[in-house]
């Protein structure tokens, strides 16, 4: 490319650059961390869907055991998933005025543990996709796997370690929320780097999209995580024999 | 309150086979992603867009609105793509920053256009199905499908449940709102942690509630419902068939002969 173009096409660039800028702006920002529909290719899908059966099969039968024993939490169950949705899906204030969601995964982990976490995000992912049109029906191995699987785990792990480490209740849930939410985030930048690395190396591209989505999803893992303190004391503070019923306090026993 | 959920009980397609519609929007789907041809993608999008739009009879402008919806995440996540920061400049074009160069080569841009054609199609794909199919008959196709029966069960209860939350939720934001809980930033963080917690302790008094209710009218561990039954026309059928063999065909040709 000639010197001479440089001007031309700055200008060009800033223009484009502006125009992106503002589209971003105005268009809600929302669950920007869904990979949108047919966004991975036809392997990638795959792989990750494959990556996923073990633990929804621990998933699934840890339920069945649950329920065996236990008829009558399956309503307990099911109205635990439409909660996770529905608070996924409310917006949550946030500085920017852009709109924001929690995941709600991080939530649910503590809540209800890891294992039927997985079951009960994969269906939420499910209709997500469907009635809310975040995510897809192709991409839904990899988000179950990020936002279903890999952050709730983290955050139930973080969650126990901070309870063994006699961490105050308000800073280990904090830090599960935030850290799982980090950690969704990563993975899915890892996703997308593994599957669209055209021209660099998968690092290089890990590094584009870790930048990318920086500016939306480093505010909403630290208002995640103080919305579900909050969430968590109220319940602590209104709810105890609920949360004894969904197995919350079952260290308490 | 769902408005695709709204949409899709209204639209013309609903009485249509639902394992007709399952079967068009996820085979087509799927020779999408695989196929990844701009051909293929653009032919996608104009289909179930106009089957979408003019035989299911979903306003076109709502219909582009949602078309908007992943926009963010594209524009993102194709940025990020495209644009490369090295040391040396590609051949599209390149703005030097310091020692660097914020630059793009064309192999990347096609890969872009091809990308959010391929994503785009993808989307209008899910389209078809989410405007066209109440989630009833959705589940109804999964249970033919062999999806685990606890699965399908808890998928029944968590679609009526949302429906059930999603007006506590809204009740509950009005209140707040009229007693000024959205003032300022703190307030409406304390606000919506108050919502939250209100809504689980709502969700958890109501499960027990409706598993009582359950009981008393002979819950077996199986919730059974009537599904309403549209024979599928061989005609459309047909059709489905034809369509899809020329996308793949058409996917071949432009994949290996062009």
């Amino acid at each position: 490319m000639s010197k001479s173009h440089f001007t031309r096409t700055e200008k060009r660039m800033i223009a484009l650059s502006g125009a992106l800028a503002l589209a971003v702006g105005i268009a809600p920002i929302g669950q920007a961390m869904h990979i949108m529909e047919g966004y991975l290719p036809a392997a990638y899908c795959i792989g990750w869907g494959i990556l996923c059966v073990p633990f929804l099969i621990a998933g699934l039968l840890s339920i069945q055991k649950t329920l065996r024993e236990r008829r009558n939490l399956i309503t307990l169950l099911a109205m635990s998933g439409a909660f996770i949705f529905v608070i996924s899906s409310l917006k949550i204030p946030s500085v920017s005025g852009s709109c924001s969601h929690m995941t709600g995964t991080g939530l649910g982990a503590i809540l209800f543990g890891p294992t039927a976490v997985s079951i009960l995000g994969l269906i939420v992912l499910l209709f997500q996709a469907l009635l809310l049109a975040h995510g897809g029906l192709t991409t839904l191995g990899a988000n179950t796997f990020s936002m279903a699987i890999a952050g709730p785990f983290v955050s139930f792990g973080v969650y126990s370690l901070c309870k063994k480490c006699n961490v105050s209740k308000k800073v280990s849930v904090f830090l599960a929320a935030a850290l799982g939410d980090l950690f969704t985030y990563c993975i899915t930048a890892g996703q997308l780097a593994l599957a669209h690395h055209a021209d660099t190396t998968i690092l290089g591209a890990f590094g584009k999209f870790l930048l990318v989505f920086a500016p939306t999803q480093l505010p909403l893992a630290i208002i995640e995580g103080l919305v579900t303190v909050l969430i968590v004391m109220g319940l602590e503070s209104y709810a105890a024999p609920e949360l004894r019923a969904i197995g919350y306090l079952r260290e308490a026993e | 309150m769902i408005v695709i959920d709204k949409l899709c009980y209204q639209s013309k397609l609903r009485y249509e086979n639902a394992g007709e519609k399952f079967a068009f929007a996820v085979l087509t789907l799927l020779i999408c992603v695989v196929s990844r041809s701009i051909a293929v993608a653009g032919i996608v999008l104009a289909v179930t867009g106009t089957l979408t739009v003019a035989k299911g009879g979903v306003p076109v402008l709502r219909y582009l609105k949602f078309l908007t919806i992943p926009l963010a995440f594209l524009f993102l996540s194709t940025a990020a793509i495209l644009f490369h920061i090295s040391r040396t400049p590609m051949d599209l074009f390149a703005i030097p920053l310091g020692g660097w160069y914020l630059t793009t080569s064309m192999s990347s841009l096609h890969y872009a256009v091809q990308l959010i054609l391929t994503a785009l199609s993808a989307v209008s794909c899910l389209y078809f199905l989410s405007f066209t199919t109440p989630m009833t008959d959705i589940l109804e196709v999964l249970r033919r499908l062999h999806c685990p029966k606890l699965l399908i069960e808890l998928m029944l209860l968590i679609y009526r449940f949302i429906f059930v939350l999603l007006d506590t939720a809204s009740a509950i934001t009005t209140s707040q709102h009229c007693r000024l809980g959205n003032r300022d930033y703190k307030t409406a963080l304390k606000s919506f942690g108050l919502l939250g917690s209100a809504l689980m302790l709502r969700a958890v008094t109501r499960s027990n509630r409706l598993y009582t209710a359950m009981e008393a009218r002979c819950y077996d561990d199986t919730i059974r419902v009537l599904s309403e039954n549209h024979p599928p026309k061989k005609s459309v059928i047909a059709a489905i068939v034809l369509f899809d063999s020329a996308l793949i065909a058409l996917a071949i040709w432009s994949k290996y002969l062009i």
